[in-house]
């Protein structure tokens, strides 16, 4: 009996792809802009994201993801990396896992052999989600404008992400550095977010950067 | 035109910068730290508009919010329009650009002014409800020319070019006012370290400190102000907001505060910046410091320009060099209100007289001025004024404040200003707009803030606390309570000395009693913007309208943009005694938001123009775009509606493309359906419940159309759900219901079947869908893919796994259409190169994309439904002749089994869903049309249905549609009408409703 359908989706890096904002061409714009933005954008794209849920309380469980991925299974609004590899917390019972484009596969193979024999769900979601990264001064600003959570450090350090509502629509917003933040796109929505962020950074200055 | 009433010093202008603007078409210049008002005052500008009712000349009275009169409309071009704006809350800028909103056609010579003057008898409060409500329907029409007349301003034509947005604040302290307990207030909370933000609505931060007489610590007030506020700007945890006002006070401590960015800078914001931002403010404590507004005497006359506010002269004298006037006359009942006589003293101006009330006032500020030999008319009171657009004369004469009488004849003093105090009211507005019931203090005679549940201290003026000392003392402690309750360890701070000057008690007096009674007294204003006068609301006590809300709304007391915030309490007090009540029983009206006029731009932020709703695009949106695609909204989600070629309307575009798929083949962009990843060993159970078919039995390898109803057994969504492995399925929703669903399945497993095992994604972004359909989709397919599509190896209602165009994919052998068809799945990321890859192979076939118009008639012609189209949350699976996916045999009970076995839910005579063919196949019936058995039948006919779905049929070469109509199933045949709304009827056929290929012998190859 299979429980669960795994498949290589990821074709060879061969192979045309086209990122949530390829349309925006972003290449074009690199360099370009004022002189020490006050917001830098980096689209981080194509990368391997999967959903991982499961019993957190379960010490099997807990201890399964640590062997299969070397992260610890980060608590409420917590998100854990090490390397290129990062485990957010979703929900009580959910987390994504953002990796290296292509390691997808793998590390979903690793987590269902870790975890055999209990119940879970592990989902890759790659092709419907992309990674934006903000840094500079005022990127707190244009989040401001944005989002009804407080993003004072006092309340938001560093290592904090939450999903949470962005102008009319939701996303994920994760503290990576002081003045780096994340946002995890629906590639869906990808280009009203690209116009809202536009939009909202104009008056400190948006720099597109590689 | 030359500054005539600029005093040759003082004020915080700066007098090297010179600002021209015009008002009214005529140009005037003034000085930067202006306000529109000072700089008006300042040119000898007395009359600023005419009043709403009676047309009459008016001036400024005030210098900040409260002001009644001054307000105009701003821009210097159609598309920066602003109505309503405050003179005295404008700062001036170069080339501003301002005209009265009333007075028509100009405030000097005024057609309504001669109405005013003849007719004010005839028009008592409520004159526009007796005069205009008859005969009713002409309403519309007087209420144009009303408006025009009354001036309430007007919104641009054109588009705002400046930017509006919002920012979110977070807070531990929220401070609202920057007068002295304000600032002391932050200080104490700033210092503790805590998140404190500080909003003054004024140009500057220190309030009354910018204009007092007083000094700190021994150095004028404003060196101390400027101190303050060096030091606020050095702590992390302090955001000054100049410029804001805090317009609402929320549920949960959730404030609303309009600040202007660039509205002191020009007619348009600096290109790049933010003209008007709202702060939408979570305030863990709130500190009200917002003070007092000083209230004026109701006298006769007392709205011919010149008669102003003692406090307000003060103020353009002290902080802008302005004298509004010559001659000064000052009236009042409280010891304050002098301090205007010293300070027009030093500006070196005469004091004609002081009228005060009070039989023997001996306070320090009185005798200050008696000893610099100001004549002082005690036991009197200014009880009328003279003249027409400027003041000329003030009659003062004795009164008796208890049987308000005048008890002298009084005298004409020549004067050209006459100012007036009545005292004080705390500005509780914000404390009230959660209903909390201010509460009379009669040693004030003022309204404080009443109990309320929110976590807020009020502190200064607003409380009561009205002598400087003892605000500073009081926003000290207030700041430094806010932060400690807030959690903050508070740190102790020395407050600057004040010579302390002690005053004598306000004397109780609103309305200012004249000899020949209210009733025949010139007009004595009590709500300058709406024309209300104290014989005014005398009356409306009279005729019975007791409660303070009805006074208000009989005659327009306290409405407009102003709110009444000059008037109200004397509106109040004269009612009170009209009725003979106390005004603490006579109570105020509610007290809502917005505090003063917020701009649209700023309510609107940056949710207009493309940023106005979140659009949603598929993967393969350029492809569509660049192929011409026509687009449909459906829900977020951008669609394709149909690809026309040159020339073509949508008929024949859709013709065209129905055509391609029923002969050939066509290619649809699925991708926005939505999709759910189902894991977990109780998955096939959980389907079991929601869906309303059977799905134990469904193998590895399989998929199968499920209906999914709410518990009252009606329809809600519909889809495949493919078994991807054994505790593994992939559920497709409607476009529209793909969050709906999510949810809904998330809430049973939750809430009501926890000890299912079982977890659902969504992936509806991750996958994109390319559906090819037609007669040569297995062929086109081929060509690109290494998947066997053999009949056998691949048939109906299967998937398998393969590459397509180089790519892994899951393909679907799933139809929509009735022909034979793929769906093609693939990572989003990868979709463009794999429709790049079919298109190119797809030329020898004469591949086909085609849109939702489409879609929608190839589904329509077998019979498919669209839920939500077809159905309307009142249609159950036998209601859609869609039995066959009821499984009445499952063991365990299911989402709607139990709501459609309801006795009305098993009735024959229900509305059931059949095909209709116009007996005119030419003729396309309108969706949503009634329909009726018999359309002779007299009006209101018996309505027994409507058309769902109607569209011409390439295929069929008729029109055809579908449509719910009562027991329609068992009408096979028989005719049903559709009465037109332009008096047409149509007649057509009830039919099955699958018109092609009934056995499916198109899908099945």
């Amino acid at each position: 009996m299979t429980t669960a359908n795994v498949y290589q989706q990821r074709p060879g890096d061969d192979v045309k792809a086209e990122t949530p904002l390829h349309h925006a061409n972003l290449p074009s714009l690199f360099g370009k802009g004022r002189n020490n933005p006050g917001v830098t954008l980096r689209e981080r794209k194509l990368l391997g994201h999967l959903t991982l849920r499961g019993e957190a309380h379960d010490s099997a469980f807990s201890g399964g993801v640590h062997k299969a991925l070397g992260l610890e299974l980060p608590v409420a609004l917590g998100v854990v990396s090490q390397g290129e590899l990062s485990l957010q917390w979703m929900g009580p019972d959910e987390w994504l896992l953002i990796c290296p484009r292509g390691q997808e596969f793998a590390l979903e193979q690793q987590l269902r052999e870790a975890l055999a024999g209990l119940h879970i769900q592990v989902v890759n979601v790659s092709g419907g989600q992309t990674l934006l990264e903000l840094s500079g001064p005022s990127v707190r600003q244009v989040l401001m404008k944005s989002t009804s959570y407080d993003v004072h450090p006092d309340n938001f350090p560093v290592g904090k992400a939450v999903s949470t509502v962005f102008a009319k629509s939701q996303l994920i917003i994760r503290h990576m550095a002081e003045d780096t933040w994340e946002l995890v796109i629906r590639r869906s929505f990808a280009d009203y977010w690209w116009l809202w962020l536009q939009d909202a950074s104009a008056e400190y200055g948006l720099a597109i950067a590689e | 035109m030359s500054q005539v009433n600029r005093l040759p010093n003082g004020g915080r202008i700066d007098r090297s910068k010179t600002l021209s603007f015009t008002f009214n078409g005529q140009h005037y210049t003034g000085y930067e730290g202006d306000t529109l008002a000072s700089a008006l005052l300042a040119n000898g500008v007395d009359i600023i508009g005419r009043s709403f009712k009676y047309s009459r000349p008016r001036g400024i009275i005030a210098a900040g919010a409260e002001e009644p009169n001054a307000v105009l409309q701003i821009g210097a071009s159609e598309a920066t329009q602003i109505p309503n704006v405050r003179a005295t809350q404008q700062a001036l800028y170069p080339g501003l650009v301002a005209t009265s909103t009333n007075g028509w056609p100009n405030v000097n010579s005024d057609m309504m002014g001669i109405l005013g003057k003849v007719g004010g008898k005839l028009m008592p409060p409520g004159f526009y409800y007796k005069t205009f409500m008859y005969p009713k329907a002409f309403w519309m029409t007087y209420e144009k020319y009303i408006r025009k007349a009354a001036g309430l301003g007007r919104s641009p034509l054109e588009n705002d070019p400046d930017t509006y947005d919002y920012m979110n604040q977070h807070c531990d302290v929220l401070v609202v006012g920057a007068g002295p307990a304000g600032l002391a207030a932050a200080l104490a909370a700033g210092r503790s370290g805590a998140r404190v933000i500080l909003a003054d609505e004024q140009e500057e931060f220190g309030g009354s400190l910018l204009d007092t007489r007083e000094t700190l610590d021994g150095q004028p007030a404003a060196d101390w102000v400027a101190k303050v506020i060096a030091e606020l700007q050095g702590l992390p945890g302090v955001t000054l907001l100049p410029r804001a006002t805090v317009n609402g006070y929320h549920d949960h401590n959730f404030l609303t505060i309009h600040q202007r960015l660039a509205d002191h800078l020009g007619d348009r914001a600096p290109i790049g910046t933010v003209r008007q931002r709202v702060h939408r403010v979570r305030a863990g404590r709130v500190v009200l410091a917002t003070g007092t507004h000083e209230r004026p005497l109701v006298y006769g006359n007392n709205d011919v320009p010149g008669n102003l506010l003692a406090g307000a002269v003060s103020v353009y004298v002290r902080r802008y060099g302005v004298a509004p006037g010559k001659k000064l006359v000052l009236s009042t009942n409280n010891d304050h209100a002098y301090r205007v006589v010293l300070d027009w003293l030093d500006a070196g101006l005469p004091v004609v007289a002081v009228a005060d009330a009070r039989g023997n006032p001996r306070g320090a500020l009185v005798e200050a001025a008696r000893a610099r030999g100001v004549r002082i008319l005690t036991g009197s009171a200014v009880i009328e004024a003279r003249g027409t657009k400027r003041v000329t004369a003030a009659r003062v004469a004795a009164i008796d404040t208890q049987s308000m009488k005048v008890t002298s004849n009084g005298e004409w003093l020549d004067c050209d200003l006459v100012a007036s105090s009545g005292g004080y009211s705390p500005v509780v507005h914000l404390a009230s707009h959660l209903g909390g019931k201010p509460v009379w203090r009669e040693d004030i005679l003022g309204f404080v803030p009443g109990d309320a549940p929110q976590k807020r201290v009020c502190v200064g003026g607003i409380n009561g606390v009205f002598g400087l000392a003892d605000a500073l003392a009081d926003g000290f402690e207030g700041g430094a309570r806010a932060a400690a309750e807030a959690g903050f360890k508070v740190v102790e701070g020395v407050l600057p000395q004040v010579l302390a000057k002690p005053e004598e008690p306000t004397l109780a007096l609103f309305l200012v009693p004249h000899d020949k009674g209210t009733a025949r007294a010139p007009k004595q204003f009590v709500d300058q913007q709406n024309d209300v006068t104290a014989a005014a609301i005398e009356l409306a006590t009279r005729e019975g309208f007791e409660s303070v809300e009805h006074v208000k709304r009989y005659t327009a007391l306290g409405f407009g943009t102003d709110q009444g915030k000059l008037g109200n309490i004397n509106g109040l007090a004269i009612a009170a005694r009209s009725r003979g009540i106390t005004i603490p029983e006579m109570g105020t009206t509610m007290f809502r938001p917005n505090y003063t006029p917020v701009t649209f731009g700023a309510v609107a932020g940056r949710h207009c123009g493309h940023l106005f709703e979140p659009v949603r695009l598929t993967a393969l949106h350029a492809w569509h775009v660049k192929h011409g695609a026509t687009f449909e909204d459906v829900g977020q989600w951008k669609r394709p509606w149909y690809f026309p070629k040159r020339g073509e309307d949508l008929h024949a575009a859709v013709a065209r493309e129905c055509k391609a798929v029923r002969d050939s083949v066509g290619l649809l962009d699925a991708s926005t359906l939505g999709k759910i990843d189902i894991q977990g060993p109780d998955a096939r159970e959980f389907l079991n419940r929601v869906y309303t078919n059977a799905w134990s039995k469904l193998d590895v390898g399989k998929a199968r159309y499920g209906l999914m109803c709410k518990e009252d057994g009606m329809v809600f969504d519909d889809g495949v759900t493919a078994c991807l492995a054994d505790n593994h399925f992939l559920m497709t929703t409607t476009t529209g219901g793909a969050a709906r669903v999510l949810q809904w399945l998330e809430i049973y497993q939750q809430t009501e079947w926890p000890e299912l095992k079982v977890y659902f994604t969504s992936v509806t972004d991750h996958w994109a869908t390319l559906t090819l359909s037609g007669p040569n989709s297995r062929k086109l397919l081929a060509e690109v893919t290494d998947i066997d599509l053999g009949k056998d190896a691949f048939p109906f209602m299967t998937w398998k796994e393969g590459l397509v165009a180089g790519v892994p994919a899951r393909v679907f052998r799933i139809s929509f259409t009735g022909e034979l068809s793929y769906e093609v799945n693939v990572q989003a990321d990868y979709a463009m190169g794999v429709l790049e890859k079919i298109a190119e192979a797809g030329k020898a076939y004469n591949l086909t994309p085609y849109g939702t118009e489409t879609m929608h008639v190839l589904r329509a012609e077998k019979g498919f439904i669209i839920v939500g189209q077809d159905t309307d949350g009142s249609v159950t699976p036998d209601d859609l002749n869609m039995g066959w996916a009821v499984g009445r045999n499952k063991p365990f009970s299911w989402i709607g089994w139990r709501g459609m076995n309801r006795e009305d839910c098993l009735r024959e005579d229900r509305k059931q869903l059949v095909g209709l063919k116009p007996v005119d196949p030419n003729t396309v019936l309108p969706e949503g049309a009634q329909l009726v058995f018999d359309p002779k039948q007299p009006i209101p006919m018996d309505m027994v249905g409507h058309v769902t779905s109607s569209y011409m049929s390439a295929t069929l070469g008729r029109s055809f549609a579908l449509a719910v109509v009562k027991g329609g199933l068992k009408r096979m045949g028989e005719k049903v009408w559709a009465p037109l709304v332009d008096g047409g009827v149509i007649e057509a056929e009830i039919c099955a409703s699958v018109f092609v290929d009934p056995k499916n012998e198109r899908q099945n190859v």
